[in-house]
């Protein structure tokens, strides 16, 4: 199904709230999300892979422990905690690079990284296991598919986008994808009652008038 | 925002941002609706009706095509036959008397049949990326039978009932901005034309409501046959478009801090900037007492049967009274007029009377503040980025800037807390609910930025001041959505309501009426504290009469000579 970039964002958001993450979070998961099906990569699939690892069930063991320069914890990295993270910490970059390992769904960390080449105005690579993306914010390029987990990510300044990928205005995600999301959102819902269907609207008064 | 030297500063956000006066806001020349009207006769717009395909039955299409210098829009309508019981203006309707699209550009015959097969399906449909709104109406039961009857009798309608109720139908969704499939803003945000925030969705209403008096005089004449009267120009001029609205709009001024700011921002700064004003020539002055005059008369017509809103109509009009002495006593000319003004309402006058000067003195200078209509659109996404270099005493400071009335109160007490803002998963209506009387916590929206704000400023107690935030953030990601707006508030002072939007007595037609009236809307009419009806386009000149001396104050009726 052809989805409009704003459905992708409302969605994503609701997903991610569903399951579980913050509202901050799940509004960072958002954009993220939009962004990478702005750029052509499919951030529903992204995402869906995510949330089905259940990370915030745990949350502490899935983010890194403090800012020292290497990223990492006991359990795989969560990427929205993680790519948050270094899009806070994008100053950083300046004087060194952050090394980030044992992440998961690592192509989430790519938005992040876009913040913070977008307000540093400047390139940010990204150097996984076997590919490298480089973004200036508003371009991505890759050199290969990004795997579903990475051992090592390194994020630095430099690099430049040589051939951006075409940018989209419309998603195609995965019909599973999609429902994996549409069923987080689901969370999300209050069951309807009739007293809330009566009260919480405010409505009640007869309308054919 | 251009730099006009004003002696006179913008109105305290704290002053502001209060939602009693937010919900006492007045249409003024910033409203998207005049900014569209004006844009289209500036620019010699054309209008074509190229179907009109209704039976006898009122059920069919129509097109009607709005040709912009550089771009078309049309709106793609149909009529349906609705049986009465169905009639509802709730979000979790799934049938109406008429549906819509504004589609981008000029459609095909394919395009139609597409639209034909989801646009009356409105939720329950798709629509794709050629299509700038989706939308619905339904018909004002009384005031549609006496217009078709009377014109079925070769008779004109009566005018004082058309006052009364201002419309033939009213929208109950006006969905734009990717919606159910809809082309997303940033397809249509570098086109001068809809560069604004909601002209799409104002187009889409300006063009229904050409629709709908075209339909109501088909309807007329199958009904009346040869003696049918053709409804007079003059009457149908009042036929605005009303609309019903409901929580859906309320969350809407939190969730954009930074537009709903702009739009705040730029009123602030046009009334600023006349009442900077040493002197005014005797031609404003004249102009200023006839547009307050015109709008005394519009606010005649003005009902409601809500308790709160006729305290509110009696309040103002015991303003209106008192501003018409004003004026009898005081020349506007000189010694800074407008400054005195409004300082003067702000001693003698409610809210109403206060917010609807403070829209009313913009009118004799559009030179002067039109070109502040440029700034109310939101283009920072970078805004929505955190800085995590910030430290955690920068982030307090913001935090005690906009919420120091917050900070100290008892966010337990039930009275504090007593309602929560949910999305139901019927139709996924958003709605507010008793926190402590139903189940609704565990799906508790982030709809209360005072209470959050109480939250994480107590987080941060703990922290040392020179920590940056990213480190706070590491250890509190449920703070998050918090330390964002803290300091989105550092770019938009207009854009945080100084209420809170949890309380026992929050009353969420407030929230409403703040952003109908920069639409352009009148004759606010609640419901209920959370639903409101209003009137959209009464009084405008239909494409044919539309041109740059009919295109602006319309909204104000010209007074019988």
């Amino acid at each position: 199904m052809n989805v409009s970039l704003n459905e992708v964002e409302a969605t994503a958001k609701r997903a991610a709230r569903g399951a579980g993450y913050s509202w901050g979070l799940a509004e960072e998961a958002a954009k993220a999300t939009r962004w990478l099906c702005a750029q052509g990569q499919n951030g529903t699939r992204a995402l869906a892979q995510l949330l089905q690892l259940e990370l915030t069930r745990a949350p502490a063991q899935h983010t890194p422990p403090n800012l020292s320069s290497e990223w990492q914890s006991d359990d795989q990295l969560c990427p929205l905690a993680t790519g948050a993270l270094l899009s806070d910490c994008a100053l950083r970059l300046n004087s060194s690079p952050i090394e980030i390992r044992n992440v998961a769904v690592p192509e989430l960390l790519l938005p992040f990284a876009a913040n913070a080449a977008r307000l540093l105005k400047t390139c940010v690579s990204l150097e996984y296991d076997q590919a490298v993306a480089e973004t200036d914010g508003y371009d991505l390029s890759l050199t290969a598919l990004i795997p579903n987990h990475a051992h090592q990510v390194l994020v630095r300044l430099g690099g430049q986008v040589n051939t951006p990928a075409p940018h989209r205005t419309r998603a195609d995600p995965d019909p599973s994808d999609w429902d994996i999301l549409n069923q987080f959102a689901h969370r999300t819902y209050a069951p309807a009652t009739e007293e809330s269907r009566l009260l919480g609207a405010g409505a009640g008064l007869s309308d054919n008038d | 925002m251009n730099h006009v030297s004003t002696d006179i500063p913008r109105r305290d956000p704290a002053q502001v941002m209060r939602l009693s006066r937010l919900g006492s806001l007045h249409q003024c020349r910033l409203s998207f609706m005049r900014q569209l009207t004006r844009r289209m006769a500036r620019e010699n717009w054309t209008f074509t009706r190229t179907a009109f395909d209704i039976d006898e039955n009122g059920v069919g299409h129509a097109v009607y095509t709005a040709q912009g210098p550089d771009h078309a829009y049309s709106l793609v309508a149909f009529a349906h036959d609705l049986p009465p019981e169905q009639r509802s203006d709730r979000v979790i309707a799934e049938a109406w008397d008429a549906t819509f699209a504004l589609f981008d550009g000029i459609p095909t015959e394919q395009d139609i049949q597409r639209l034909s097969e989801n646009v009356p399906l409105q939720e329950a449909g798709r629509v794709s990326e050629s299509e700038l709104s989706l939308s619905r109406a339904n018909r004002s039961v009384r005031l549609w039978t006496h217009v078709v009857d009377r014109l079925a009798a070769g008779q004109q309608p009566d005018l004082e009932q058309i006052y009364k109720v201002g419309y033939l139908m009213r929208t109950t969704a006006v969905y734009g901005s990717g919606k159910f499939g809809a082309a997303d803003r940033e397809k249509i945000a570098n086109r001068p034309e809809l560069n604004a925030p909601f002209q799409a969705e104002m187009l889409s209403v300006y063009l229904t409501r050409t629709f709908v008096r075209d339909l109501v005089q088909h309807v007329a004449r199958t009904k009346g046959g040869a003696q049918t009267a053709d409804l007079d120009p003059e009457i149908a001029r009042w036929l605005g478009i009303g609309n019903s609205t409901g929580l859906g709009m309320a969350p809407f001024i939190v969730n954009h801090p930074v537009l709903f700011n702009n739009w705040i921002m730029a009123r602030e700064e046009a009334l600023a900037r006349v009442r900077s004003l040493q002197t005014a020539s005797e031609d404003e002055a004249r102009q200023f007492r006839k547009i307050y005059d015109r709008s005394k008369l519009s606010m005649s017509w003005w009902r409601s049967e809500h308790p709160v809103q006729i305290e509110k109509l009696a309040s103002l009009n015991a303003d209106l009274a008192a501003i018409s002495d004003y004026l009898e006593q005081n020349d506007l000319t000189v010694d800074k007029p407008w400054d005195r003004l409004i300082r003067w309402s702000e001693t003698a006058l409610g809210e109403e009377g206060q917010e609807l000067l403070a829209s009313l003195v913009l009118e004799p200078y559009g030179d002067l503040v039109d070109g502040i209509t440029g700034c109310m659109a939101d283009g920072n996404a970078q805004a929505q980025v955190i800085n995590g270099g910030m430290t955690v005493e920068q982030v307090r400071t913001a935090i005690r800037d906009r919420f120091d009335w917050a900070l100290d109160l008892d966010w337990s007490a039930e009275a504090n807390c007593a309602r929560a803002w949910y999305v139901s998963e019927e139709k996924l209506e958003p709605r507010l609910g008793e926190r402590f009387e139903e189940p609704i916590v565990a799906y508790e929206q982030p709809l209360a930025p005072a209470r959050d704000a109480a939250l994480a400023y107590a987080d941060l107690a703990d922290w040392g001041s020179d920590n940056p935030i990213a480190e706070f953030l590491l250890r509190h990601p449920e703070h998050r959505h918090t330390i964002r707006r803290a300091q989105i508030g550092l770019i938009a002072p207009y854009g945080e309501l100084r209420d809170n939007t949890i309380s026992a007595s929050v009353m969420p037609i407030d929230m409403l009426r703040a952003k109908l009236s920069f639409f352009g809307a009148t004759h606010f009419d609640p419901r209920s504290d959370r639903w409101v009806r209003i009137c959209m386009y009464a009084g405008a000149p239909y494409p044919e009469n539309l041109n740059t001396s009919t295109a602006d104050w319309w909204v104000y009726p010209e007074l019988p000579q």
